[in-house]
């Protein structure tokens, strides 16, 4: 009886030793994962259960991550395979359209010929400072999926092209035009809220004045 | 090696902002952008964009504590 319960008793120290090795690895990226998830999924209930699947899938596949490697890109991998399981095949991507008249510019350009931002004095800042949290992720949201998730993990969680080619399974060369097209979508939208807030405020009340924050 | 012109680098300003030119190419840019009153600004403006857009879509998302409990229950 000894030697059969000294067998679960070792596997069991075994176990909470990984579990205390996996612990250490995914802490410190669970605030950036649920971020993620949020932005892909675009709902937070549909987000909590993403993260869920993807810590579990993380912890199931633990003992094939190799230490010393990446664990970073390694848990988005997972995080976006997870997420292309649960949820792309059943919503259909919109037809991508890509605005011929939109170059890497195009924020700076619009902002250079309205009026109303260069009687602001420094017209590039008083649009950036008027960008807000919910611009941004409602600029986000509205971006076509594959567009979203490569600029989500450049632009928002700092990842290198390589990495991004690495979680997503892609080639560069994709990272990169996926990468350019979304952000060249990501001003189009940003420009129609700065807009509206600056007509709004126009209308209504004095529009805020910055006083050159930034550097 | 031929000159940049302002459409080189121009071409080129999402790579260099984000760190994915080589160091010959960078410090030639660099040097460019610095002078040059058309790319400068340009230049400028995506770098805050970008650094716009980070700061503000990383604004009031940690993971909720029950969520992250609920996590690490699944381990025990």
């Amino acid at each position: 009886m000894i030697g059969v319960l000294a067998v679960p008793q070792q596997e069991s120290a075994a176990v909470a030793e990984d579990r205390e090795r996996f612990t250490a690895l995914i802490t410190e990226h669970l605030d950036g994962l649920f971020r993620t998830a949020l932005r892909l999924t675009r709902n937070r209930a549909n987000a909590e259960d993403l993260l869920q699947e993807t810590f579990l899938r993380a912890w199931r596949s633990f003992h094939t991550f190799k230490p010393g490697t990446n664990a970073r890109a390694w848990l988005y991998r997972i995080l976006m395979n997870a997420h292309i399981d649960a949820y792309r095949r059943t919503t259909r991507e919109p037809d991508i359209v890509d605005q011929d008249d939109v170059d890497e510019f195009y924020l700076y350009s619009k902002v250079q010929e309205s009026d109303e931002f260069r009687r602001a004095g420094n017209p590039e800042e008083a649009l950036l400072s008027q960008l807000m949290e919910a611009d941004v992720v409602g600029a986000l949201e509205d971006l076509p999926e594959s567009f979203r998730a490569v600029v989500v993990l450049a632009d928002i969680e700092g990842f290198s092209y390589k990495e991004i080619a690495e979680v997503l399974d892609i080639p560069i060369g994709t990272v990169m035009s996926r990468l350019h097209r979304g952000r060249r979508q990501l001003q189009v939208k940003l420009w129609d809220f700065a807009r509206r807030a600056h007509y709004v405020r126009a209308d209504g009340n004095a529009p805020s004045t910055p006083g050159g924050a930034g550097r | 090696m031929r000159h940049l012109d302002c459409e080189d680098v121009l071409r080129e300003v999402w790579s260099y902002l984000d760190g994915e030119v080589e160091e010959t190419r960078f410090l030639e840019i660099q040097a460019h952008v610095e002078e040059c009153a058309g790319c400068g600004p340009r230049y400028e403006f995506q770098r805050r964009l970008i650094m716009i857009i980070q700061t503000r879509a990383r604004q009031g998302y940690p993971i909720p504590e029950t969520l992250r409990q609920r996590l690490f229950r699944l381990l025990e």
